[in-house]
């Protein structure tokens, strides 16, 4: 009970303060894509419009009054549910973020676990092999998995498994010929509550190769943090008490050395998850992914602010809810700082 | 501590390995196969489902699939009856009347009549929704019928090129009816034309699946199904046609597609077509005087850039018009001539010790080479002794700094014309009240705007093909190169080769 209402008064706390947080960013970003050196109102008419057709675009967009005041419509606006309308797809952007956000998610979620498998394990290898031979090569492997970006890691899988072996799709969600479920965007979801498992494991060997290079270039820091962390736990008594007490390694190991060097991890892992959710861009464009990634891609090119707008604004709620996440984890794993 | 691999866990692992093996398996598509089915790797997507709302040159290919253009082009691009069956553009330019099919239906059934026509051009535009062809039909203010498959284009300033317009950007026609009761948003989410193909399911950036129209009124397609991957990256291109999971795919760079076409299986083109890249030039600041800008253009070796960055495959350009195009001058040659341009140098009174100076702007990745290719022309300068400042802009600045005046003298630039009508080539990049060209030099400038107005189509390709000249002549404009589209196929898949690189789908066959 104690814990939960210690959560309750986290979750509250950080609601509170991610409001003024976000309308921050929200007046951080306006300002910001104001002061770039493009103009909306151009990009929204075709190359034949005349420069008094633009000008009329540009009063109608309000681009002519000072900047709070187009702020303040933009922030009424979005207070209303409306984030503005695309310049380039004259779509409205709720819509089309609402479109590309569960592709996104799907990859990011999937890719997360990807990185969190391979860090935790290959974290408890280095620590297992500490003081070896094996150490060396394994700090060199991490090294290395380090030192490539994810979208050199998407170019090598998509040529080793993708064109060498020819034995994972590397084009968009699903596979010609199979039919796409729609009930809440999520692929891998809506395949399962639609019951068509063999769309349900297509869209898996889709995600494979992008979630791979998100995750195996999300792996090393993890890695190498939580070996670091567990190097710490065990110069601590308790690991030598437990010894004391007759337990095997492997249960000291998970039971307390894990439980205790896994939190400085999981900060990272709640930092990454934020990172990753922002920097799908260049692996949806090589995978074909029609995320969000995709879209802002689409956006930066044809200068559509609102856009560009709306999805950092999303980002921000991301990053701010993987927080509360954390944070939240963070109460149950540690019992000191539900103490405090 | 010890974890050991031992034999019954290495067992259960290899098991597990083997049943997740078999289980993906069982989802696995064959990769394009059979006869019936063609899928093609295409860089970029639609805006939208409503082919009138935004110009997207390269997305005409997808929309000439599901939707149809009252006029089409040959392949040879000349103008050729589609919806419309004939047309006469009247002496004054002032009206057109035109006769259209009676056995034309939509996908949903709904047969076409000329108040679809009304709609799409005249109604649609006068409701207020924001449509790109609103600006290319501007002058059009009713079309009058005048039977149920005759009627009249009336304009309200001469417009001379309005049946080239009826097959370019935007002009696709929509259906009134189905429109009017889904709404426009409805209808971009289920496009309803009457094209050669449904769409069946869309994807937005990532897949278009569509369904041969067997209702359709001209030639049937011989593959009932196109699949249009969307993908972005060149090099995920290159890989999906190498490994098969596309049968054809277009842009991807040079080098891969003459390294592809050597694949057994596989087969490449590199097909110049009707896209120009060129210099806008400036008539003022570091190129007021004539002597440099000719000056710099016969320091430029055309021929050596389209061997170094498009396998020689883009054709040297001495007039801003492509081959075949009838405002193309096939016997005249602006020469590549270094020492000419350090004689007019020398005589315009420029020394190594006071060059002359100016600014290149460049767009890096907007077109194949881009930046590469302005890189070369600064080398290509130097040796003739003009000093230029290499300086990078983003394509989406190009139309505002053109608009404030800010553009530098000179800026690399990539300009695209299906219909290969000159006023869509001279005429826009040197109509200085258009946004498209920097060139604002009065003398160039009047003739243009008269041809703007010329309804005689002979006078009009010869005004054309005289101001190219002097354009080039003058060094108001330095065209350089005629862009190229790299394709790379199955052998067996055929397709028709169009002069201004449309890929359709209701093409192709299998062999």
């Amino acid at each position: 009970m104690r814990m939960i209402a210690t959560i309750a008064k986290l979750l509250v706390k950080r609601v509170l303060t991610a409001i003024p947080i976000l309308l921050l960013v929200s007046a951080l970003l306006f300002c910001i894509l104001r002061i770039l050196p493009v103009d909306p109102a151009a990009m929204s008419l075709p190359p034949n419009a005349t420069v008094q057709e633009v000008e009329a675009m540009r009063t109608e967009m309000g681009l002519n009054l000072p900047l709070y005041q187009q702020y303040g419509i933009w922030l009424n606006k979005l207070f209303h549910g409306d984030i503005g309308r695309s310049i380039h797809f004259r779509q409205d952007v709720t819509s089309l973020i609402g479109s590309t956000l569960p592709a996104t998610i799907e990859l990011a979620v999937i890719a997360m676990m990807v990185a969190t498998v391979f860090g935790l394990a290959g974290g408890l290898f280095l620590f297992y092999v500490r003081g070896t031979r094996a150490e060396a090569v394994m700090d060199f492997v991490s090294i290395l998995l380090l030192s490539l970006p994810e979208f050199l890691w998407s170019l090598f899988l998509l040529l080793i498994f993708g064109v060498f072996f020819e034995v994972l799709p590397f084009t968009g969600r699903l596979s010609p010929g199979f039919e796409r479920p729609v009930v809440t965007g999520f692929l891998l979801l809506d395949s399962l509550i639609t019951g068509k498992i063999s769309t349900f494991l297509n869209a898996l060997q889709h995600m494979i190769l992008p979630c791979l290079a998100l995750g195996i270039a999300l792996s090393p820091s993890l890695m190498r943090v939580l070996r670091s962390s567990l190097l710490d736990a065990y110069q601590d008594d308790y690991i030598q008490q437990a010894r004391l007490r007759g337990l095997s390694e492997k249960r000291i190991l998970i039971r307390h050395g894990l439980k205790n060097a896994i939190l400085p991890t999981l900060s990272l892992m709640g930092v990454q998850f934020g990172f990753l959710f922002g920097g799908t861009l260049l692996v949806e464009i090589i995978y074909s992914y029609p995320g969000m990634g995709n879209l802002m891609v689409d956006a930066i090119r044809n200068a559509d602010l609102p856009i560009i707008q709306g999805a950092g604004l999303t980002y921000c709620v991301a990053v701010l809810v993987i927080s509360i996440v954390v944070d939240s984890l963070y109460l149950i794993l540690n019992p000191k700082l539900r103490v405090r | 501590m010890t974890f050991e691999i031992d034999r019954r866990n290495l067992l259960q692992m290899l098991g597990l390995a083997a049943v997740s093996g078999s289980v993906l398996s069982q989802a696995t598509i064959a990769f394009a196969a059979d006869t019936d089915n063609v899928t093609i790797g295409w860089p970029s997507d639609v805006p939208s489902w409503d082919p009138n709302l935004r110009f997207v040159p390269d997305a005409q290919p997808l929309f000439k699939m599901v939707f149809d253009q009252p006029l089409d082009q040959s392949p040879d691009l000349k103008l050729i009856g589609n919806l419309i069956t004939k047309w006469e553009l009247k002496p004054d330019g002032l009206s057109m009347p035109f006769e259209i099919r009676s056995d034309v239906k939509f996908h949903n059934g709904d047969p076409m009549t000329m108040e679809d026509f009304k709609y799409t051009f005249v109604d649609r535009i006068k409701s207020g929704l924001k449509l790109d062809i609103a600006n290319s039909w501007r002058t059009l203010t009713d079309i009058e019928i005048l039977s149920p498959t005759s009627g009249v284009m009336k304009f309200s300033a001469p417009t001379p090129t309005a049946p080239q317009w009826l097959a370019f950007l935007g002009s696709y026609l929509v259906p009134k009816k189905y429109i009017e009761s889904v709404g426009p948003e409805e209808f971009a989410k289920k496009p309803v034309g009457t094209g050669p193909y449904k769409l069946v399911d869309y994807q937005m950036n990532s897949r278009i699946v569509l369904e041969r129209n067997d209702d359709y009124f001209g030639t049937k397609p011989k593959i009932k199904r196109v699949t249009i991957d969307i993908i972005k990256d060149p090099s995920a291109r290159t890989a999906a046609i190498q490994s098969g999971q596309v049968d054809l795919t277009v842009n991807i760079p040079v080098r891969e597609a003459e390294r592809l076409g050597k694949t057994e299986g596989l087969t490449a083109e590199i097909n110049p077509f009707t896209r120009l890249i060129l210099l806008q030039m400036r008539n003022d600041k570091g190129f007021t005087d004539m002597a440099v800008r000719l000056a710099a253009h016969h320091a430029i070796d055309k021929a050596a850039l389209s061997k170094a960055f498009y396998g020689g495959a883009a054709v040297p350009l001495s007039v801003p018009a492509t081959p075949g195009t009838p405002g193309y001058l096939p016997d005249y040659k602006f020469a590549y001539d270094p020492e000419l341009s350090k004689k007019l140098l020398a005589d315009a009174g420029y020394t190594a010790d006071k060059p002359a100076t100016f600014t290149l702007a460049a767009t890096n990745g907007q077109f194949p080479s881009d930046f590469d290719i302005a890189r070369a022309l600064v080398q290509m300068w130097q040796k003739v002794g003009l000093k230029v400042e290499l300086q990078q802009i983003e394509y989406s600045k190009y139309f505002e700094l053109n608009r404030g005046g800010q553009l530098p003298e000179a800026t690399l630039y990539s300009f695209d014309n299906a219909t290969g009508d000159p006023e869509i080539f001279s005429g826009y990049l040197m109509n200085p009240k258009m946004p498209f060209g920097a060139w604002k030099g009065p003398e160039i400038g009047d003739k243009i705007l008269k041809l703007f107005v010329e309804p005689v189509y002979e006078k009009r390709i010869a005004g054309y093909k005289a101001v190219a000249q002097e354009a080039v002549e003058t060094g108001a404009n330095i065209p350089i190169l005629q862009s190229v589209q790299t394709l790379v196929k199955k052998k067996s898949l055929n397709y028709v080769k169009y002069g201004n690189a449309w890929v359709l789908g209701s093409t192709m066959s299998w062999s």
